[in-house]
């Protein structure tokens, strides 16, 4: 759809839908519920909790939706909304977690079938990532972050996010050695450690 | 020169090198291609796709939104958006309802001849035509509400001259047109509603109208 042409009907959605219309609300969840969910899901590197995090992002938004004032993107907007939203989540799982014993093994996301081999692998080895090195390569490779963005929403400096990233990138370069699907094949043959 | 290390190849993608690094890249063909390895993953992250959320994850959400009080319930009016709109404009607008759907009976009784949503959604045989079709609803609704809600934003609800027993008159057809269609359809939830809000809207006209009030907004 042109951008150009479906802002104004964008803004329309906006108003209705906070006020409180179901169906301006529906029409902005179909529009961004997969990048919402996207985001999400790797934050939360589990699927049942990928769903508990979306709605709690999207209960959010709306319930923010009066104050948007358009000063950005819509979707910048809710992302920033939805990546905070599953930060702090996470926070409160693994806070329950720790007392509760150790973690159940993850379910690795499923892409959709057109999906080719290697999002599959780049999705699992993103899974299995220590947590504080997988949100700073997803805030930063997958979604585009500054360090220093990344700094305001985790709380860190930017000089530990570019550490924690090169770390993440290194990891994860391994981990797509031993699974056998590396980016560029030859050298993950070289590397397979 | 020993061989970068990974962190150090992984920074590489977004810090300058140094000689020392650049001369040994130049040279190292398994330093050279991990750190090309390592390019292509961090571009194979940045493109990684959208995900679907699960299978009646919006009805779930919905219901929360709903016990949250975030979703208005879809009275009569509510369901348009209109649920502050003034008492007098809900019976205007009961009324423009009650004639576009005449309208809509008329027509659908004859030929389609414009490319509306009608004849748009009797042409849907593809789930990419019905979501085309949605599309076009949506944009529709909320064009319709939107060019509502100004209209009623410009006339502000107030000073608006109309005779209060011609008012009266109007409310008072309107009821007995909806009796009518409830007798047709006496189950109807959105009839039901429409003429119980019609006849609350003719009552209070009435009272204005016996108290003699002009000013009966």
């Amino acid at each position: 759809m042109n951008i150009e042409t479906s802002q104004p009907t964008e803004r329309a959605l906006i108003r209705l839908a906070a006020d409180g219309d179901a169906r301006a609300i529906r029409a902005l969840y179909d529009r961004y519920a997969p990048r919402v969910y996207a985001v999400v899901r790797r934050i939360a590197g589990d699927e049942d909790l990928a769903q508990d995090y979306a709605q709690e992002a999207w209960i959010r938004a709306i319930r923010a939706l009066p104050t948007f004032r358009g000063d950005s993107r819509f979707s910048t907007w809710l992302h920033r909304i939805a990546v905070n939203a599953a930060l702090q989540a996470l926070r409160k799982t693994e806070t329950r977690r720790k007392r509760e014993g150790p973690r159940p093994i993850d379910v690795p996301i499923a892409p959709a079938h057109r999906d080719s081999l290697l999002q599959k692998r780049l999705e699992h080895a993103l899974d299995g990532l220590p947590e504080g090195m997988r949100r700073v390569l997803i805030l930063h490779d997958v979604e585009g972050y500054t360090h220093e963005e990344i700094g305001d929403v985790l709380g860190v400096t930017a000089g530990t996010s570019k550490s924690q990233l090169f770390k993440a990138r290194s990891k994860m370069r391994v981990m797509l050695a031993d699974l056998g699907g590396a980016v560029q094949e030859p050298g993950a043959e070289a590397w397979s450690i | 020169m020993e061989h970068l290390t990974h962190e150090r190849l992984a920074a590489l993608l977004d810090e300058p090198s140094t000689t020392a690094e650049r001369t040994h890249l130049a040279s190292c063909e398994r330093c050279a291609a991990e750190l090309e390895a390592l390019r292509e993953q961090s571009v194979a992250l940045g493109t990684l796709p959208e995900l679907m959320p699960p299978k009646g994850d919006w009805k779930v959400l919905e219901a929360q939104l709903r016990s949250a009080g975030l979703i208005n319930d879809p009275g009569v009016f509510r369901h348009l958006g209109l649920a502050r709109t003034p008492g007098w404009m809900k019976a205007a607008a009961a009324i423009l309802l009650f004639l576009s759907g005449t309208g809509t009976g008329i027509a659908m009784a004859r030929p389609a001849a414009s490319d509306d949503f009608g004849t748009m959604a009797d042409r849907v045989t593809t789930v990419e035509d019905a979501a085309s079709a949605v599309r076009l609803a949506e944009q529709q609704y909320v064009s319709a509400v939107t060019e509502y809600r100004q209209l009623l934003a410009a006339g502000g609800g107030e000073g608006v001259d109309v005779d209060p027993i011609s008012r009266f008159a109007a409310l008072e057809h309107l009821v007995r047109v909806s009796q009518a269609a409830v007798r047709q359809a006496p189950g109807d939830p959105f009839l039901n509603g429409f003429l119980a809000s019609a006849m609350a809207e003719r009552d209070a006209a009435l009272r204005m109208v016996s108290s003699g009030q002009d000013n009966w907004f």
